[in-house]
């Protein structure tokens, strides 16, 4: 029996309502959150006053602000590079056979299966001024007095982004992993017939071959960095004093902190708008690939 | 007769039915976060258990809420007008839940109860909990700082009293360093309120304020723990630790000799066992500036209230329950079982007759403030993290103590119109000279 089309609409109704409920409507809820001057007493009290992009104003214009949002960029740049240029030759690496392979293969995946609260503390005590990278830094004599890596102005946000690079590799890793299971092996075999070497054959042959896989790796990687929260907020709260925000730490401390929902919620919306940029930026990169193969 | 079998069916469902009805019990919910293993949340079980016996109709909840999520909890529960009708609030917060009508004006039924019940709590206890005049909440339980000591390792290092003032502090902390290899002295500076507070007892003692952050008094004492970082007499990692309790680990460790921290660790890190092994642990109250000053610390700790939106039947019951938890025969059994410190005047007196050690704390709690009233009320966690944000600057070297203060001082300024900043900050300033004994 064929539904006449009007109920076969009918079947959209559970998803449509699933994301109106939980997507549309907070994503609504917070930008006009956005907009008002919301804190602790008048969120409550229901006397919020409109006050247009203040909010965003402020917010743009405050030098906390302004170092979070470059903190953000250089804990996702530098997060998907070397994640991803870690996971690929892994990736490469465990696409061969070699003795202890299953058993290297799972220890690669650790970092995904421990909860964040874990690593995190792990990595607060790694980091610290009496932990263990400066207590083998001290008693090899490479240097006189412990790095400061979590407890100084410039080295944090280095230290809470290496800390991610080794949380993300995983991820990568299964991804192109997986991808490069699917390339024909004839193809590198007729390859290795025309003589080509190893570096010929990962860049003319499993890049090329890999592309739809990396940008997806890279897409989701984007996606899941820029929102970091917990291994930031565990390993530093965003401090010491404000060095090592991420735009979804300070939106936090903000709205907890000091009772700015409204201001909260503004720095909610431009991280919205920085992640949508980074995905059509790299969507559009993919669509010119299509397009130039067809 | 068929007429009265019908008369009599229907008598005996009415019977049945009011029966049913009368069982449909009234429900109390009491909303907290203490800990559901810990001795404070135990005594609040024991205590509905009573109370449901003495009111066979009532039914009392007890929901724990996370510390963390208590506060978005209640600002949804104010939304939707379903706040719980006890609920428990974080003292700092009290200003500004009273201000956005989270909680019930009691005054009337205190004044029912008697007025010297009220005034037997102590006087910041009662500040907090109350605005204009009108009663909202009772505090039950508080909590201060004070000097925890490892009486063994001082001795190791040769000397015999704790320290008294700051510079005996530093002079302390040199001896245990040469003598020991160990840090003499820790205190938590994290990025949270934890910060702040225990910042507040060195800025109070020397007469400094929260709203006149860039005067002498609060700069001297930002220097004076800048200088105990700089010379590696506390280490620079009480930035990053993630609260109090790890600063006791330490402790515990015999990686410090002396910190700062609060009594409630006695129900936390340093329970009895771990006392015991330890065998040298001691309390003195907080070094201060100069010799013959005051100690003048924050105090902590909780506070019940009725909610505002309390369906007027209930009123009764949970004012009933409220009143039990907030008299002085409660208030002793949970604080004894809590680790926490009374805040009512007759019941601190019979604490110390049960747990000696707290007797620094009892004593600095006399003098205590309230966090908000000395830091602008309901702007107070933002005036806070404005504090804690330039402590740590100063203690990492990011900046000087007096560039770190003048900075927050701005900020902290820039909160308030010129009148109310005015106005709060001659009332810091009133109540710290009181504290201060000026």
């Amino acid at each position: 029996m064929r539904l006449s089309p009007w109920k076969s609409y009918l079947f959209l109704v559970p998803a449509l309502v699933y994301v109106g409920v939980f997507g549309v409507y907070p994503l609504a809820y917070n930008f006009l959150l956005s907009l008002k001057d919301v804190t602790l007493i008048t969120y409550i009290g229901g006397t919020s006053q409109w006050t247009g992009f203040a909010n965003y104003v402020e917010t743009l214009q405050d030098p906390v602000f302004q170092r979070t949002l470059t903190n953000t960029l250089i804990f996702t740049g530098l997060s998907l590079l070397f994640q991803f240029i870690i996971g690929f030759l892994l990736a490469l690496l465990f696409n061969r056979s070699f003795p202890l392979k299953g058993l290297l293969q799972s220890l690669i995946m650790v970092p995904w299966v421990l909860p964040i609260i874990v690593s995190g503390s792990f990595f607060r005590w790694f980091f610290s001024d009496r932990g263990m990278v400066n207590g083998f830094l001290l008693s090899w004599g490479l240097i006189e007095k412990p790095i400061p890596w979590i407890t100084s102005q410039q080295w944090p946000i280095f230290s809470v982004t290496m800390a991610n690079i080794w949380l993300g590799i995983p991820f990568n890793f299964v991804l192109l992993y997986t991808g490069l299971r699917g390339i024909p092996l004839e193809l590198f075999e007729s390859a290795d017939i025309d003589g080509a070497n190893w570096w010929q054959r990962v860049f003319f042959i499993t890049i090329p071959l890999l592309r739809p896989v990396i940008i997806t790796t890279l897409t989701l990687g984007c996606i899941f960095t820029v929102k970091v929260f917990d291994l930031v907020w565990i390993i530093t709260q965003g401090g010491p004093g404000d060095v090592s925000h991420l735009l979804s730490t300070l939106s936090y401390s903000l709205a907890f902190n000091k009772f700015h929902f409204g201001r909260a919620s503004a720095v909610l919306v431009i991280m919205l708008v920085l992640i949508t940029g980074l995905t059509m930026l790299l969507n559009s990169i993919r669509a010119e690939e299509e397009g130039s193969l067809g | 007769m068929k007429a009265l079998k019908i008369g009599l069916i229907v008598f005996m469902l009415v019977l049945c039915g009011s029966w049913v009805l009368a069982q449909e019990k009234i429900t109390i919910t009491v909303q907290d976060y203490f800990d559901p293993a810990g001795g404070m949340a135990k005594f609040i079980d024991e205590m509905a258990v009573e109370f449901e016996k003495s009111h066979p109709t009532v039914k009392v909840n007890h929901v724990y809420i996370p510390f963390a999520q208590l506060l978005p909890t209640i600002l949804q529960q104010s939304l939707t007008k379903t706040v719980p009708e006890l609920t428990m609030a974080d003292n700092p917060w009290v200003p500004q839940l009273i201000k956005a009508g989270t909680y019930k004006d009691i005054t009337e039924k205190v004044e029912e109860w008697g007025w010297e019940n009220w005034e037997d709590f102590f006087r910041g206890h009662r500040e907090v909990t109350s605005s204009e005049g009108r009663i909202y909440a009772f505090q039950i339980t508080t909590n201060n700082l004070a000097l925890f000591y490892r009486k063994g390792l001082l001795e190791k290092a040769g000397i015999s009293q704790p320290p008294a003032t700051w510079q005996e502090l530093k002079e302390q902390c040199k001896k245990i360093k040469e003598a020991l290899g160990i840090y003499g002295f820790a205190f938590c500076a994290t990025a949270s309120e934890e910060g702040t507070w225990q910042f507040e007892p060195f800025l109070w003692s020397n007469g400094g304020s929260l709203l006149e952050l860039d005067q002498p008094e609060a700069i001297e004492a930002l220097q004076f723990l800048t200088d105990l970082v700089k010379n590696d007499y506390t280490p620079r990692d009480v930035v990053t630790v993630s609260g109090q309790g790890d600063v006791t680990q330490w402790f515990i460790n015999a990686e410090v000799a002396m910190m700062v921290n609060g009594n409630w660790e006695f129900g936390w890190h340093l329970t009895e066992d771990v006392m015991q092994e330890l065998g040298d642990v001691e309390v003195a109250t907080l070094p201060v500036p100069q010799e013959g000053m005051k100690p003048v610390v924050p105090f902590g700790g909780e506070c019940f209230g009725i909610s505002s939106n309390i369906d007027p039947a209930k009123y009764d019951l949970a004012w009933e329950f409220l009143k039990a938890l907030a008299s002085p025969e409660s208030m002793l059994q949970a604080n004894i079982k809590h680790g926490g410190l009374p805040t009512r005047a007759s019941v601190a007196e019979k604490i110390l007759a049960e747990r000696p050690i707290l007797k620094p704390f009892l004593e600095q709690a006399q003098y205590a403030l309230p966090r908000p009233l000395v830091g602008g009320i309901d702007k107070y966690p933002d005036v806070s993290s404005t504090v804690w944000v330039a402590v740590q600057k100063a203690l990492t070297e990011m900046l000087t103590p007096e560039e770190a203060l003048k900075e927050a001082a701005k900020a902290i300024r820039e909160l308030f119109s010129p009148e109310e900043y005015e106005m709060y900050r001659k009332m810091a300033r009133e109540l710290l000279n009181e504290a201060m004994g000026k």
